[in-house]
């Protein structure tokens, strides 16, 4: 395990730095200077040039080659191994990030640093009471479809399923807005921070993910639950509930469980709809507007960010993965 | 049980995320401002949403009046201006403090506005500046020493290189006092002179970049940049608890794409300035949450309405207005302004179903309009039918504006026929500009060679060749596709040209329109300051806005005239010379309607907004009633 650990850990610098490449090719072929307005006035071209300056954006090796610099904690170590004889002398050392994201050039106080920084908690939060959501409801629609079928409450389950799949976020997340903003006025629209708040943006980015979970559940306890050891736990007079709970389930997790890894990544970094309608400061809506902007650092930092939180879920599943079921192969 | 582990270790990585995150403090006044706010340097401002922050965090050598646009003391309690327009003399207020208790001095002027005219600092509104005697020299001076650092610094070492980027930046320093016409002899004396004589400088001066900075705070982010031998400006200084100000409000916390609040200065000299103790901008990105937000309370004002149905609100309100039609003018004959008169009328009679009384249209100091490329031929090097004239009048003349403000748009917005709003500016009087008149435009066409010869419905020139095919330029936005759509429909109605629709995502449309890359494009022009040169010069040659690549010596002469013009009346003259110029006879834009903004308020709560056009709205005076 620990070799499987290890190696996994080498290759993500290199998973990353791919990724990396990749996003800066299409982020640079992207039409459309960053720095421009969509709208109003624009500055004279001497001070467009300034501008571009500024930022290296007038050189893709250049720019390649620097960011990869900041963003890597190279340039971070650098200046601390070489005194006080840096290459940038931006800010003062100790107050410098280790990796440099860069600066957002449509929000120019921000640095990309301050930004995920300040989106990613949210998104985390949000994300971790949407996946528990999600296991909730899909183990128990998952459970409850398998062990009583065509009972009303397997239709009941099946008919969450469909509704959490084929229904979009926005369309239910304004319902639900409407319902329990609008009417009722248990909650505030446009307000974040109480755990209150999360309720209805958690509710509504888990359907899906509670309805796919669901389905896995659902599949895996019916075969399962034909299986020999079942029968024999059957014929030993151990309780239905007991055989459900207790064996059945604990295999037919398993497979919820290899999913749990993208599905964390995936809801923790932000889903730009549910984070639309309900107002959410989280990191999803950044993914979008930085690709409209054209705003290359804020694109790269999230971009590297996404994929670094997707390498790190999937090892931490794996790992998982081996700690439940040690009938998986070692290394 | 182990199972159980990864639920277990989500339940805990959970609570401590709940724990960490702080919900926001609540205010005496919360908004929504009309975008993210961008920075809070001033000098490098250029976003509506960012001046509405800077009016009430920082304060200028003089201020505007929220409903008039007057100008007002600000730091500066009088000035004098020298007969020939070109020296102001400014006596800065002996109470101006900053919010840390510092004095505001007349070199703390001198310090921002110097940043201003530093290339570093590309600063978007570094033209303004220009005016001041020397400053454009200035900056192209610093951009020339700049551009020789590399060749300079070839070889050195890096501390010899920064050695050289402080040399450098010590001569632009020395430069800027010794040619610049900017000067403090004392702590509280400014005195400024300007390269030609210009009458609304005070209007600029009363403007966000001309608002001064705190020069010990904004001196702790400056760094020089080894690399480039360039003054290096990290921002940290515009967040709370850095950011010094010296406007009624300070910054209280900013969190990005959250939440911005202020809370009273308690270093500001007039204590009666700022109505509220507190102000709340929260950010929104949904234009239908926006408007949820307000229904549901949560905000006492949308600076800004951007939902598909605000035509159908729009038409709430008509009803609302036509059923007191008679009680709004009686009211506007004892002389009530607007806000009051349906502060009242709130109360009397108060909207029915299927009427409303807070939304509200307010012309704005802007237009909608189409460009015509102005080029001798297109970037492609292909014809250009647009070059002359003739053509673009005739088009200009088939494009009815009033059924695209009743039909398509839906948004009361006046219809255009100049760019500048008439009535804006005082003592100017606009031109006519071009009707409606199909009859008219077809006529002007055929006088540029274009007419139907072999009576297949289109037009075509004397050897036969069809009129190209119009292609118009547009963001991807819904509003803007159906206004082309109409567009396209009235030329081919009207003047037998086929059309194309070019469809573009909005940052890609804006950077094909700088590079002159269309035949015809969507436009939008909002004044920034009270003279007509806000709006003409945007046609001069070689502007950095003259998106139509518009250039005519005749009114270049004209408007060169107008700034070496000293007497104000003489100069407003040769202005409207120029401008009717250009909308009865050049049409390089063809102006479609004013901009209206609309803003969600209920107006027997929220008072002092003020309805002039410039709808800067000074956050400290908006008082909430409780």
């Amino acid at each position: 395990m620990t070799a499987m650990i290890v190696r996994r850990l080498l290759q993500a610098p290199l998973i990353l730095l791919i990724i990396y490449t990749v996003t800066f090719a299409l982020a640079w072929l992207l039409p459309g200077n960053p720095l421009d307005k969509p709208e109003g006035r624009r500055p004279p071209v001497e001070v467009q040039e300034a501008m571009k300056a500024q930022y290296s954006l007038d050189n893709p090796v250049k720019f390649y080659v620097s960011y990869l610099d900041q963003v890597s904690g190279l340039a971070w170590l650098r200046d601390r191994g070489g005194g006080d004889e840096g290459e940038s002398a931006d800010a003062p050392l100790a107050a410098r990030p280790i990796f440099n994201l860069g600066p957002c050039l449509q929000y120019e106080d921000w640095s990309v640093n301050e930004i995920i920084g300040g989106a990613l908690p949210v998104s985390v939060v949000l994300g971790l009471v949407a996946l528990v959501f999600a296991l909730a409801i899909g183990l128990v629609a998952g459970v409850v479809g398998a062990v009583r079928p065509g009972s009303w409450m397997e239709v009941a389950t099946l008919l969450v399923a469909l509704i959490g799949i084929s229904l979009p976020s926005f369309v239910i997340g304004t319902a639900l807005l409407i319902v329990f903003a609008v009417w009722l006025e248990w909650v505030q629209v446009a307000h974040w921070g109480s755990p209150r708040d999360l309720l209805l943006p958690a509710l509504t980015l888990s359907l899906p993910f509670a309805a796919y979970i669901a389905r896995l559940t659902r599949l895996g306890m019916i075969e399962v639950l034909s299986a020999d050891f079942i029968r024999t736990a059957r014929a030993k007079g151990v309780s239905e509930a007991r055989i459900v709970l207790r064996h059945a389930l604990k295999v037919a997790f398993l497979p919820v469980l290899s999913y749990l890894g993208p599905a964390a990544a995936y809801v923790m970094t932000g889903s730009f709809i549910v984070e639309k309608v309900f107002n959410i400061p989280g990191l999803g809506q950044h993914f979008v507007n930085s690709v409209l902007n054209k705003d290359l650092f804020v694109i790269m930092g999230v971009v590297l960010t996404y994929s670094t939180m997707l390498v790190l879920f999937n090892l931490t599943v794996d790992i998982l993965y081996r700690w439940v079921d040690p009938r998986i192969e070692q290394g | 049980m182990r199972a159980s582990l990864p639920i277990v270790l989500l339940l805990a990585l959970l609570t401590g995320a709940i724990l960490l995150d702080k919900p926001r403090q609540a205010a005496e006044l919360t908004f929504i401002n009309r975008g993210e706010v961008h920075t809070l340097d001033p000098q490098r401002m250029s976003w509506l949403q960012d001046f509405r922050i800077a009016n009430s965090i920082y304060e200028g050598v003089v201020a505007h009046d929220n409903d008039t646009f007057e100008i007002l003391p600000g730091v500066a309690e009088s000035w004098e201006i020298s007969p020939d327009g070109l020296t102001y003399t400014f006596h800065l207020r002996r109470d101006a403090k900053w919010s840390n208790g510092d004095p505001v001095t007349a070199q703390n002027f001198v310090y921002s506005w110097r940043r201003a005219l530093f290339p570093d600092t590309a600063a978007g509104y570094a033209d303004l500046f220009y005016k001041i005697r020397g400053g454009q020299a200035f900056f192209n001076w610093r951009s020339e020493q700049l551009a020789s650092f590399p060749q300079q610094a070839a070889g050195l070492s890096q501390s010899k290189r920064r050695d050289l980027a402080a040399r450098l930046f010590a001569e632009a320093v020395q430069r800027f006092s010794d040619t610049v016409g900017l000067r403090a002899p004392d702590e509280r004396t400014l005195i400024l002179t300007l390269e030609v004589p210009t009458p609304y400088m005070l209007d600029l001066l009363a403007f966000g970049p001309f608002m001064p900075v705190h020069p010990p705070t904004v001196e702790r982010y400056v760094s020089l940049d080894p690399a480039t031998g360039s003054m290096r400006q990290q921002h940290g200084w515009t967040k709370p608890p850095h950011l010094v100000s010296n406007g009624p409000y300070v910054l209280d916390v900013w969190r990005y794409k959250r939440d911005l609040r202020l809370k009273r200065n308690p270093s500001y000299w007039n204590p009666l300035a700022a109505v509220s103790d507190s102000v709340l901008c929260i950010s929104v990105e949904d234009a239908n949450t926006a408007v949820l937000a307000y229904e549901t309370g949560t905000i006492d004002w949308l600076s800004d309405v951007g939902v598909d149905y605000r035509a159908d609100m729009l038409a709430q309100k008509k009803r609302y207005m036509e059923r007191n039609a008679a009680r709004y003018e009686e009211l506007e004959r004892q002389g009530l302004g607007y806000n009051e008169i349906l502060a009242i009328l709130a109360k009397e009679s108060p909207p029915r179903a299927g009427e409303r009384n807070d939304i509200h249209a307010f012309a704005a100091f802007g237009t909608y309009f189409y460009n015509f490329n102005c080029q001798e031929t297109l970037n492609s090097g292909a014809f250009n039918a647009f070059k002359d004239a003739r053509v673009r009048r005739a088009f200009a003349r088939s494009v009815d504006k009033q059924a695209i403000v009743d039909r398509v748009t839906r948004q009361s917005q006046p219809v255009a026929h100049v760019l500048i709003p008439p009535g804006s500016l005082a003592g100017f009087s606009g031109a006519d500009g071009l009707r409606y008149d199909p009859a008219l435009a077809r006529r002007e066409l055929a006088d540029a060679g274009w007419s139907d010869r072999n009576g297949d419905g289109r037009v075509e020139d004397e050897a036969g060749n069809p009129f190209p095919t119009v292609e118009i330029l547009f963001p991807s936005v819904s509003e803007h596709k159906a206004i082309a759509q109409a567009i396209a429909n009235m030329w081919e109605r009207e003047l037998g040209v086929r059309t194309r629709l070019r469809e573009e995502e909005t940052k890609v449309a804006a950077t094909h329109l700088q590079e002159h890359n269309f035949m015809v494009a969507r436009g939008n022009w909002y004044g920034d300051y009270g003279d007509a040169t806000t709006f003409l010069d945007l046609h001069r040659t070689g502007n950095s806005n003259n998106d139509r690549n518009y250039s005519s010596p005749v009114f270049d002469d004209l408007m060169a005239r107008a700034d070496a013009e000293l007497d104000p009346e003489q100069r407003l003259r040769l202005l409207e010379e120029a401008n009717a110029m250009i909308e009865n006879e050049e049409i390089p834009l063809l102006p479609l309607f004013h901009q209206v903004t609309l803003y969600m308020y209920d107006p027997a709560r929220l008072r002092n907004v003020s309805t002039h056009p410039r709808l800067t709205q000074f956050l400290h005076e908006l008082e909430v009633a409780r």
